[in-house]
């Protein structure tokens, strides 16, 4: 998507005035979405006695007493939740981007028998609420003993269970010249030489995109950890972060808020960073799960 | 004459070609799709006709299921007052948050589609709350901001109006949810904007040579080429909606509290499987759950021949 | 022994036939053209060659071997895209040297190949540009370059002048009649400009709704085509068509009435019946003087000055249209009136099924 507006139409000429208007309406649109999230991270470096009763996000001096609060405000460090949540992310991603650009090179590019079907398939999975497979796949990982480990938040993403993302993928493959493979198949390529020298080359946005959801979504995953992870230790920073609300019976808001805008802060570097990619991941599949 | 050598013995001499054939093709295709396959058997497709059998039966994890036919359904439809302040909550929730957030979405996306200046700062700004709201920092934030001492009656009060506990009243705490919601509108906001680029200019000078104001051109023009990605968007996010989970969760604590004001279906479900242990009665419920998205689905599909304007 | 020999081949999609019982031999060296309006299968057939589509019937026979279901790097083909289909990511060595690595040629011998191939077509500037870097003219180099080192029984070419500019495109045809002579390789080239055909083909097959309408040389096709659809294809301006009626056939050729007019044309056909025919004269064989027949008069509605020839649109004395093209620049304007003159055994005759009388 390019980030040039298109010429003013004719016949929609405004004045300078309803510009002005307009601007101002957008702007305080924008300040009150995200005075509370400002308000948030303001408050997380107020000393705690300045947290409620003010909705300035002005503090009088900053101070990082409530992160040091909130990084041991449990029985186990928010490093440790933090690391976890990173393993689970990264894991997740490997998982996704590899089984899913499968999947999808298959769907996008090779013709085989039954190919419609599964494709029709992979689309209703898309439209299938989790939690008809929560309980049968919650069995499944208590009798293999998975409980309490990582693996059930990771290894169904080795599996391309997220049809988001193949979704994703064929859109993108299927806008590469489909000459391209022609030429390399004439140049002797096998369909797995053409997918990882030619196709997975010619896709790097696309699997970015899908690298950086990926991550996002894993990373501010809930429910999953929430039936999975029973010890302490082994809590994402998800899970930890509701523990904190329950253990400090919200007296600590500071800690909360301090650990809470920590764990916004990967996704808001993914946001800075990889803004347009986000977007256009957006754009292109019409949704954002 | 020179002599050539034919392709195959000159590329690395195999003695036989390689042929293309169908069968090649199948095990190409199906390589390719083996983890995926595996996934959709062994984690969709198995486990969802496993559900489907456990619905039929009663079952807790530790003694053996027990064939109880009919029964869960007949308890939830019949004898579980529950499960109806869960339905009643839950409807509530989508067709009050859905039409607001598409609302918003698409009145934002009109203003920022018609070459304004800035456009890509202001398509950021919005889309960030989208991008964070899955995050239960946002639902504990959310918690506070909607708490009695919270930032939203710090702001009341500037203004001289005396709040209240906005998430502790049952009356009101839906309503928190339903604003969180529409307060992450910013990506069904982007997909309008793909939409109105779609919109070719040269319609808009043809309408606007017509005379048509500009109005006119909204309502004869923008709004029914929009209508399918309209369409598209309210499936979307009213099956999101249906299946919406984490806010709810960590407001009521777990509870769906105060009072079952804010009983999630998904929270209701979650109860029954994981503090019951009812796996049965909860698989019961996650398929009705699949029939009500369904015969929604299916309705909206009938009813947007109606109002969805294709093209061909 | 044939380089090429195609027999019976058939496309089916479904109940509709692509391609149908195509029958062809392309010698070694030979320049072989398919041409045909689009939608005729002359691409279908092109790709049918490289493998790239499936062959519903018949044989395909590359230097000897049948090749209906050999994977296409193993048909000893190599092929040229419209679009040049040059992987973007890669430099134009790696572009070149892919093929080979593929099929895991020592890199001395790679380095070898590209390096030749580059000096044949005078890129061995550009080899470590991205194609991107590259202009459109650069870039058919590339592709062919592409297709050279891998020394091929056959060089395919789908149409690949198309995405350049006129001026380029002429210089392009040159360039690769030129490495067809150096190389001596056989090649196949599908294209829909007559034009290019008939500059660069040893032997042109016209394609029609997936059959073969006519094989020959530029000039055989040009001179004697088979039927109607042939003549109004090769040859431009186009050839008129004018309503004739065949009074008797004889010997010495077929007795026409044309606009009033009794011409003697030397052409036969076996089962030639009297009745409705059509007259086939190409513009550049209408004359204002000198020939041995006469057509009439014509009154000239419209004069193209094209510099070099003049183009006159006129009506004949029954209303029929008819298209002259004069050397030089001529003095003719619209409504005067000319006579119009040409040579019998200029003339092609037509039955009403299309099929042409054949020469005496």
């Amino acid at each position: 998507m390019s980030d040039t507006a298109p010429d003013m139409l004719p016949g929609m000429q405004r004045s300078r005035w309803s510009g002005v208007r307009k601007h101002t309406f957008l702007c305080c649109v924008s300040l009150v979405m995200l005075y509370p999230l400002l308000w948030m991270v303001a408050a997380s470096l107020k000393p705690s006695t300045e947290i409620l009763n003010t909705a300035s996000i002005i503090p009088s001096h900053v101070d990082f007493s409530s992160y040091r609060r909130g990084w041991f405000g449990l029985d186990v460090s928010f490093g440790t939740f933090f690391l976890n949540s990173l393993i689970v992310s990264v894991l997740s991603v490997i998982g996704n981007v590899m089984t899913c650009s499968l999947t999808a090179f298959a769907f996008a590019r090779l013709h085989f028998p039954g190919r419609n079907l599964c494709f029709a398939i992979m689309l209703g999975t898309l439209m299938l609420p989790y939690h008809v497979v929560l309980i049968p796949q919650y069995i499944l990982f208590l009798n293999l003993g998975w409980i309490d480990t990582f693996l059930p938040l990771v290894v169904p993403k080795f599996m391309a269970t997220d049809a988001f993302f193949i979704f994703l993928m064929v859109q993108f493959f299927r806008g590469i010249p489909r000459e391209l493979d022609e030429a390399a198949r004439l140049d002797g390529c096998s369909a797995w030489r053409i997918y990882y020298k030619i196709m997975l080359p010619l896709s790097i946005p696309v699997l970015a995109t899908a690298a950086i959801f990926s991550f996002i979504f894993t990373w501010d995953d809930f429910f999953a950890p929430l039936i999975y992870l029973g010890d302490p230790g082994n809590y994402t920073s998800q899970v930890a972060l509701r523990s904190f609300i329950d253990s400090s019976n919200q007296s600590d808001w500071g800690g909360l808020f301090a650990m809470s805008s920590l764990a916004l802060v990967p996704v808001f570097i993914f946001f800075v960073f990889f803004q347009r990619l986000l977007i256009e991941g957006i754009a292109t599949t019409g949704m954002k799960r | 004459m020179r002599e050539r050598m034919t392709g195959a013995a000159s590329f690395g001499g195999a003695t036989r070609p390689p042929r293309t054939s169908k069968l090649q093709s199948i095990r190409e295709g199906y390589g390719f799709l083996m983890p995926w396959l595996a996934g959709l058997l062994g984690l969709t497709l198995g486990p969802a006709l496993f559900s489907l059998y456990l619905s039929f039966t009663k079952y807790d994890l530790v003694s053996d299921p027990k064939w109880i036919g009919m029964g869960n359904y007949v308890r939830i439809f019949s004898t579980d007052p529950k499960f109806w302040i869960a339905m009643k909550v839950t409807f509530t929730y989508v067709f009050l948050s859905v039409p607001l957030k598409l609302g918003f979405a698409l009145a934002i996306a009109m203003m920022l589609n018609k070459g304004l200046r800035g456009l890509p700062i202001y398509r950021a700004l919005f889309y960030l709350p989208s991008l964070l709201g899955g995050s239960v920092a946002i639902a504990i934030l959310w918690r506070q901001v909607f708490s009695s001492g919270g930032l939203f009656n710090q702001v009341l009060a500037m203004l001289g109006i005396k709040g209240m506990g906005w998430v502790s009243t049952p009356e009101t705490a839906l309503y928190t949810l339903v604003l969180l919601t529409v307060w992450q509108f910013g990506s069904s906001m982007i997909i309008f904007l793909a939409g109105l680029r779609q919109i070719p200019a040269d319609m808009y000078e043809a309408a606007s040579i017509d005379g048509a104001s500009p109005r006119r051109q909204f309502f004869r023009i923008t709004l029914p080429l929009l209508t399918p990605v309209i369409f598209f968007n309210a499936i979307v996010q009213t099956i999101d909606a249906f299946k919406a989970f984490n806010s709810a969760f960590i407001i009521s604590d777990g509870t769906g509290g105060p009072v079952n004001a804010t009983l999630f279906y998904t929270l209701y479900l979650f109860q029954e499987a994981f503090s019951f242990f009812r796996m049965g009665y909860a698989a019961a419920l996650a398929w009705v759950l699949v029939m009500i998205i369904g015969c929604i689905t299916a309705i909206s599909f009938f009813m947007s021949r109606y109002w969805v304007h294709y093209d061909e | 022994m044939a380089s090429l020999t195609l027999s019976k081949v058939t496309k089916r999609f479904g109940v509709f036939d692509a391609i149908k019982d195509i029958d062809l031999s392309v010698e070694k060296g030979e320049f072989v053209v398919f041409v045909g309006p689009s939608g005729c299968g002359k691409s279908t057939l092109l790709r049918m060659i490289a493998g790239l589509e499936g062959i519903s019937g018949g044989e395909l026979m590359i230097g000897g071997a049948l090749m209906n279901d050999v994977a296409p790097a193993h048909r000893g083909i190599a092929m040229v895209f419209q679009s040049y289909a040059l992987y973007p990511h890669m430099s134009v060595r790696k572009n070149m040297a892919f093929a080979l690595e593929t099929a895991g040629m020592p890199k001395s011998e790679v380095t070898a190949r590209v390096g030749k191939a580059a000096s044949i077509l005078q890129i061995e500037a550009l080899l470590d540009r991205k194609p991107k870097q590259l202009s459109g003219g650069q870039r058919q180099r590339v592709a062919i370059g592409r297709a050279i080192v891998r020394d091929p029984q056959i060089f395919l070419f789908d149409e690949p002048l198309s995405n350049l500019d006129a001026e380029l495109r002429v210089q392009m045809r040159v360039e690769i009649a030129k490495l067809h002579k150096e190389l001596g390789a056989t090649m196949i080239y599908v294209t829909h400009d007559q034009v290019e055909a008939m500059t660069m083909a040893d032997k042109i097959v016209v394609l029609r709704l997936g059959q073969v309408e006519q094989i020959g040389t530029p000039l055989d096709l040009y001179n004697a085509p088979v039927n109607r659809f042939v003549a109004g294809f090769i040859g431009s301006p186009k050839m008129n068509f004018l309503n004739a009626t065949l009074l008797s056939v004889s010997g010495a050729g077929a007795e026409v009435e044309l606009a009033d007019q009794r011409l003697l044309i030397p052409r036969g056909l076996a089962s030639a019946q009297s009745g409705r025919i059509e007259l086939g004269l190409r513009p550049e064989h209408a004359m204002l003087s000198g020939g041995d027949i006469a057509l009439g008069r014509m009154e000239v509605i419209l004069v193209e000055h094209l510099g070099g020839n003049t183009l006159l649109y006129g009506k004949l004395a029954d209303g029929q249209m008819l298209t002259v093209q004069v050397e030089d620049q001529a003095r003719t304007q619209a409504g005067d009136s000319v006579e119009i003159f040409t040579q019998a055994r200029r003339c092609h005759l037509f039955a009403e099924n299309g099929s042409a009388f054949t020469p005496v």
